[in-house]
C-alpha cells in the first residue's frame, strides 16, 4: 500500500533483508570462529586468561598480572596473527574465486586456474632451495626484504608474473577470449609445475619445507605479513566491489555484455589483474590452500544469488570464517596442513551440494 | 695407547677451560674452573653455525632442543636437566623421553615451544628445522641457535659452541678432547691400509637409491674411516643404479638394515643389476647396525666413525681391543 511512496519497494525490501541476514549471519560465524581460533590450540590456555590478555593489550582494560609471558606471546604473537591471517587469506581467495568464475564464466574456475598457484609455487620453491645452493643468502644474511622473507617475496612475484605471462600470450587484438585464457593458463601452469617438480627432486632436506608450502600453512604468519598483505586484500576487495555491475554483465557472456556497452576485453583484463593481485598476496603468506576459492563462491551464490553486490562481500565473510575454522581444525589435529582440512571438509560438502541442487552447476551457465 | 694420549690432552683442555670465564655451577668440573666473576660472561653474544648472532642475557636454564643430535650434545656436557622441550625422535640418553615433546611428526609446534618459556632454543640446519620456524621464534625474541655440523670438526665446534652458550666450557672441552683422541686413533689405524670403494646404503625407496651425497658429512666420515666413498648427488643424495654399477663398489654397507630386517646381504645379492658389483661377488656386503650414531651429528658420531672403520677394515680392528 506504500508502493506509491517509496520507489521500487518490492525489490528493495526483501533483498535488503536477505543481505542483512546473510552478512549478519556470516559476521556472527566469523566472530565465533575468531574467538575459537584464539582460544584453542595445541597449548591449553584458560579462556579467562585469553580474555585478560586481549582486554589488556588491545583495549587497555584490566591487567595481565598472574598471566605468564609465554601465554601473552602465544595469544598475541602466534594465535592472533594466525587467525587474522586465515581471515585475510580466506576472504581474499573467496573473492578471487568469485571473480574468476564470473570472468571465465566457468564453474570450475578457482583463484589458481590461470597460473597464480603454479607461478607462486615456483617462486616459493626457488626461495626455499636458493639459500641451500648459495649459502650467502641463508638466514641472517639478507633473506629478509622489507621484513618479508625471500620465500614470500618470490611467491608473490611468481604468482603475478605467471598471470602476466599468460595474459600476454592469450591476448589478441584487445580481446581476451575465456577459452584461450583457460588453455593458456593450463599450459603455462604445467610448464611452471614441471619446474617445481624438478626443484623438488633436487631439493634434498628442503623437500619437506616445499611440500608443506604446497599444502598450505598459516603457522608462520606474523604481524609483518599482515601489515603487508592486509592493504592489498582490503584495497582489491573494494576495487572489485566497485565493479559489481561489470561482473554481473559478464555473466551474460562476452557478446551480450559488449552489446550493453561494456569494453569486455579491458574489463576482463582489469578484473583478472585485481584477482591475481589478491590471490598472490594471500598465497605469499599461506602457501597454496585449495578449495576455499572454489567452494565458497558456489555456496554463497546458492544463498544470495548471483548479484555480485552481495555475492562479493558475503563470499569474503564466509571465506574468512571457513579458513579460520579449517586452520583451527588443522592445529587441533596435530599440525596437519590446512589445505588437507579444506579439501577433506570442502570436497564432500561440495559433492553433497551438487547432488542436492543442480543450481550450483547451472548458476553460471 | 688411546688412553695414554688422552690424559694429557684432557688435562691441557681443562687447564685452558679453567682460564676462560665460566659462570657454570657445575659439579662435574674441577673447582678451579669456577668463575671469579659471573657478570663477565653474560650477556654473551655468540655466532651460530649459519652465521646468526645470538645474545644470551643470562646462563640458559630452560633449553629446548629441536633435533636429537642437539639433545645429545646438551646431555653430554652435563646440562640434560635443563632440557624443557625435545622431539618425539629423541631416544638418547634414555631420560630425555620423559621431557615434553615440542616437535612431533617432524613438525615444530611453535606454540608448545613458547609455552616451555625457553631461554635457549637449539635448532638444526639444512631445513631440518624449517627456516620459517627459526625466523618466527627469533622474531618472538626467543634466542635461537642453529647447529649445522657438516664434518667431524664441525661437531666438535658445535659442542664447544653449546658449551659456551650454557656455561659448560669445561665439560665441552673435555668431551671434544676425548673425541679428538678417538678420531686420531682411527685415523692412525687406517692410515696405511687399502681404501676400498665403499657404498653406504642410507635407504632404497621405490627404486631410488639414497647414499652419502657428494662432499657430505657421511662421505667425509667414510673417508676418515679408511674407505673411498661412492657418493650420490650433493643435494638429493641419491645415485642412479647405472652410476652405482659403474662405480663398482668393493664394499657395501647396509645402514638401512638397522631399521628393516628384510635388508640382508642375501636380499641385496638378489636385486637386479647388483650381482655384477665386486662387493656382491666377493661377499663384502655388510650389515651396519649403528646407522643412528653414524647419521646423527652429535657426540656419539665417534661411535659411528669407529663402527664404520670396523666395518671397512675388520682386520685392523680385530687385533685391537
Amino acid at each position: 500500500m506504500r508502493a506509491g511512496v517509496a520507489p521500487r519497494p518490492i525489490v528493495r525490501g526483501p533483498a535488503l533483508t536477505r543481505a542483512a541476514l546473510v552478512l549478519g549471519g556470516g559476521g556472527a560465524m566469523l566472530f565465533v570462529a575468531l574467538i575459537a581460533g584464539i582460544g584453542l590450540g595445541s597449548v591449553a590456555i584458560a579462556p579467562d586468561d585469553v580474555l585478560r590478555v586481549l582486554g589488556h593489550r588491545l583495549l587497555g582494560i584490566g591487567a595481565t598480572a598472574g598471566v605468564g609471558d609465554s601465554i601473552e606471546t602465544i595469544v598475541l604473537d602466534l594465535r592472533l596473527p594466525r587467525v587474522l591471517g586465515a581471515m585475510l587469506v580466506g576472504a581474499g581467495l573467496a573473492c578471487a574465486g568469485t571473480v574468476f568464475q564470473a570472468v571465465l564464466r566457468n564453474p570450475l574456475a578457482d583463484p589458481y586456474i590461470i597460473g597464480t598457484a603454479a607461478g607462486a609455487s615456483l617462486g616459493a620453491t626457488i626461495g626455499i632451495v636458493l639459500p641451500l645452493l648459495l649459502p650467502g643468502l641463508a638466514i641472517g644474511a639478507g633473506s629478509a626484504w622489507l621484513g618479508l622473507g625471500i620465500v614470500q617475496g618470490l611467491a608473490f612475484v611468481g604468482g603475478v608474473g605467471a598471470v602476466l605471462l599468460v595474459l600476454t600470450i592469450a591476448r589478441s587484438g584487445g580481446r581476451l577470449p575465456s577459452v584461450t585464457l583457460l588453455l593458456t593458463g593450463y599450459a603455462v601452469s604445467s610448464l611452471l609445475a614441471a619446474g617445481v617438480a624438478l626443484l623438488m627432486v633436487a631439493s634434498g632436506r628442503a623437500l619437506a619445507a616445499i611440500f608443506s608450502w604446497l599444502m598450505g600453512s598459516l603457522a608462520a604468519v606474523g604481524w609483518v605479513d599482515l601489515v603487508i598483505a592486509a592493504p592489498v586484500v582490503f584495497g582489491v576487495f573494494f576495487l572489485l566491489l566497485a565493479r559489481w555491475r561489470t561482473l554481473n554483465l559478464l555473466l551474460l557472456g562476452d557478446g551480450p555484455a559488449a552489446h550493453l556497452g561494456l569494453d569486455v576485453g579491458r574489463e576482463k583484463l582489469g578484473l583478472t589483474l585485481l584477482a591475481t593481485l589478491v590471490t598472490s598476496a594471500a598465497v605469499a603468506i599461506s602457501g597454496t590452500i585449495g578449495f576455499v576459492g572454489l567452494v565458497v563462491p558456489h555456496l554463497v551464490r546458492l544463498a544470495v544469488g548471483p548479484d555480485h553486490r552481495l555475492l562479493l562481500p558475503a563470499s569474503a565473510v564466509f571465506g574468512a570464517s571457513l579458513l579460520v575454522t579449517a586452520d583451527l581444525g588443522a592445529r587441533l589435529a596435530g599440525g596437519i596442513p590446512v589445505g588437507v582440512v579444506t579439501a577433506f571438509v570442502g570436497a564432500p560438502f561440495f559433492l553433497w551440494l551438487l547432488r542436492r541442487s543442480r543450481r550450483v552447476s547451472e548458476s553460471l551457465s | 695407547m688411546t688412553h695414554r694420549l688422552s690424559v694429557p690432552i684432557v688435562l691441557l683442555l681443562l687447564l685452558l677451560a679453567a682460564c676462560a670465564p665460566s659462570p657454570s655451577s657445575s659439579t662435574a668440573a674441577p673447582p678451579s674452573s669456577q668463575p671469579s666473576s659471573v657478570a663477565a660472561a653474560f650477556p654473551l653474544t655468540l655466532t651460530d653455525d649459519v652465521g646468526r648472532e645470538v645474545t644470551l642475557e643470562a646462563e640458559p636454564q630452560r633449553i629446548v632442543s629441536l633435533a636429537p643430535s642437539n639433545t645429545e650434545i646438551v646431555c653430554a656436557i652435563d646440562a640434560c636437566d635443563r632440557l624443557v622441550g625435545v622431539t618425539d625422535f629423541d631416544d638418547y640418553p634414555a631420560d630425555v623421553v620423559e621431557v615434553d615433546k615440542v616437535v612431533t611428526m617432524a613438525q615444530v609446534d611453535v606454540e608448545a615451544v613458547v609455552a616451555t618459556e625457553p631461554d635457549l632454543v637449539l635448532a638444526a640446519g639444512n631445513e631440518l628445522t624449517p627456516t620459517a620456524v627459526i625466523e618466527q621464534l627469533a622474531d618472538l625474541g626467543v634466542p635461537v641457535m642453529v647447529l649445522y655440523p657438516q664434518s667431524l670438526d664441525d661437531v666438535s665446534a658445535s659442542i664447544e659452541l653449546v658449551g659456551m652458550a650454557v656455561g659448560r666450557h669445561g665439560e665441552a672441552a673435555a668431551l671434544v678432547g676425548e673425541m679428538a683422541t678417538r678420531v686420531g686413533a682411527v685415523e692412525e689405524a687406517v692410515a696405511d691400509l687399502e681404501r676400498p670403494r665403499t657404498f653406504y646404503e642410507v635407504s632404497v625407496f621405490e627404486g631410488t637409491i639414497y647414499t652419502a651425497g657428494e662432499r657430505s658429512f657421511l662421505a667425509s666420515l667414510i673417508e676418515t674411516a679408511g674407505g673411498e666413498p661412492v657418493t650420490g648427488d650433493a643435494l638429493s643424495t641419491s645415485i642412479e643404479l647405472e652410476e652405482l654399477v659403474a662405480a663398482d663398489p668393493e664394499l657395501i654397507l647396509l645402514g638401512d638394515a638397522t631399521y628393516d630386517p628384510t635388508i640382508t646381504p642375501e636380499t641385496v645379492a638378489q636385486r637386479q643389476g647388483w650381482e655384477t658389483m665386486t662387493a656382491v661377488d666377493d661377499g663384502r656386503v655388510v650389515v651396519v647396525s649403528e646407522d643412528v650414531v653414524i647419521t646423527r651429528p652429535g657426540p656419539r658420531i665417534v661411535d659411528g666413525l669407529e663402527a664404520l672403520a670396523r666395518a671397512i677394515h675388520p682386520d685392523a680392528f680385530a687385533a685391537a681391543p
